[in-house]
């Protein structure tokens, strides 16, 4: 009996250790291609959304044995036309030890023809990485657009892969506008676009904001963004021409410095998604203190626009700021 | 041998029913744990705009006795905007409580908020009185 005990206690504990020791680890493993023969590969590099206007780039990867023969084209179809700038690289890039990425000729530059791009080979060469940038066009906004690469060798094989769908966001991007105080000061979120008080005079219904720098003893004011509707006490000194009297609701932000506005290393975008589910009811209509890479989310008087204005440099010497504005229109 | 056995499981099943049986800690009606501290005092006050930086013009000041904190803030801050933050004594808490922005700009009737003592015996209303930086 007494045995017996003992075996059921021992049985339990190792019974016991097996379960706690026999967890399944996860194991990481490297699927090996299937078959050999001519292949090919496609990775994505540039991240974030796709705005028209922008480029989407692919590295696209193809090699076959040396002894099958070499590529003599290959080529992209892009399920809508890219716009102009779209193009394949004639080039290969290889990374150096240095890091560099250093192009190696392959083939006459790439030729576009409506919704294909190709490149034809020169070299004899049986591998090659070809870089693909798509230009996004006008008649992609808030579309998918896929993409099939495919190259031929010399045996007559061809390989094809397929890559998207890619939704392209509906917004609109403006880079660099130079806003001078007392200068181009006047901003419309319609036509993105700054504008001198005579340009403003024969266009006040499109004037949102008003930019300005003010050093005002015992106060931090500097660089501002302003809505002609606002307060008088935050535009001092700005008469504003005839006509230019709309509103607009502005949110300061900090630390929102988008890819694609700031063009610094910081992996931050806004979307279409960030603009649908803002909210700036409440919100005022100027905003001072605007500092270098700050920026402001706006929403037009009219309910039509929302966007955010980034501020790329600000320059208190010449009183000025250089922005960029990201736009979407609802 | 069958005597030590049972011995052993009596003794694991004494130490089980001991583990499962202890009295729970007491807590409030958030959940939190009511101790027996009965300090009750702001250590540290903040206020933050829309792009979550401070907007204060500088350190506030924070009086423990006539329970105020006066705190000045940049020219143009909008004050219907804010979200205040208060850094409490160990185990206190603040009522009501702040679960958004705030709306400071009624500047003649200041928002009080109390805070609450670990012990949820002593209660202390703060008053908290925004001034706007002046040209």
């Amino acid at each position: 009996m007494q045995r017996n005990y003992s075996y059921i206690t021992l049985l339990l504990l190792i019974c016991l250790l097996g379960v706690s020791a026999c967890q399944e680890k996860e194991i990481v493993t490297v699927t090996p291609l299937k078959g050999s023969g001519f292949q090919n590969d496609v990775i994505k590099r540039t991240l974030g959304p796709n705005v028209v206007g922008l480029d989407i780039e692919f590295a696209y990867a193809m090699a076959l044995p040396r002894d099958m023969g070499r590529i003599t084209s290959a080529q992209v179809e892009a399920s809508i036309s890219g716009a102009s700038g779209t193009y394949l690289e004639h080039r290969s890039f290889y990374t150096d030890g240095g890091g560099a990425d250093v192009g190696v000729v392959v083939g006459q530059p790439s030729a576009t023809e409506g919704r294909i791009t190709r490149v034809n080979f020169t070299a004899d060469t049986s591998a090659a990485t070809l870089r693909y940038f798509y230009r996004i066009p006008e008649e992609a906004r808030g579309q998918s657009v896929n993409f099939t690469f495919s190259a031929t060798s010399s045996n007559g094989q061809t390989v094809s892969y397929t890559m998207g769908p890619y939704t392209v966001g509906k917004m609109d991007l403006k880079l660099d506008l130079n806003v001078v105080d007392a200068g181009a000061c006047y901003i419309s979120i319609a036509d993105m676009a700054v504008y001198t008080a005579a340009q403003a005079a024969a266009n006040p219904d499109k004037i949102d904001l008003v930019y300005l720098y003010r050093t005002i003893p015992n106060v931090t004011f500097n660089h501002g963004l302003v809505s002609p509707a606002a307060d008088a006490q935050y535009r001092p000194g700005i008469t504003l021409p005839a006509g230019v009297n709309r509103s607009i609701k502005i949110r300061k932000a900090w630390g929102i410095r988008d890819f694609h506005l700031a063009r610094t290393q910081f992996g931050v975008y806004i979307d279409d998604l960030d603009f649908q589910q803002l909210n700036l009811e409440g919100e005022p209509n100027f905003a001072i203190n605007m500092r270098a890479e700050s920026g402001a989310w706006v929403e037009t008087a009219d309910g039509r626009y929302r966007a955010y204005i980034y501020f790329n440099a600000i320059n208190n010497g010449a009183r000025s700021a250089r922005i960029s504005i990201k736009r979407y229109a609802l | 041998m069958k005597k030590y056995f049972r011995i052993a499981c009596v003794l694991l099943l004494v130490s089980v029913a001991w583990v499962g049986c202890k009295n729970d800690f007491p807590v409030d009606e958030d959940g939190l744990l009511i101790t027996d501290r009965a300090e009750c005092f702001v250590s540290n006050f903040e206020l933050l705009g829309g792009d979550f930086q401070t907007v204060r013009t500088k350190n506030p000041v924070i009086d423990t006795t006539a329970q105020t904190i006066q705190v000045e803030v940049f020219y143009g801050t909008d004050l219907r905007n804010l979200f205040p933050q208060f850094s409490l004594v160990t185990d206190a808490k603040l009522d009501p409580k702040i679960t958004g922005k705030v709306d400071f700009s009624d500047l003649a009737n200041p928002k009080v908020y109390t805070v609450v003592s670990g012990n949820r015996k002593v209660r202390k209303p703060y008053t908290v009185y925004v001034t706007v930086q002046k040209p």
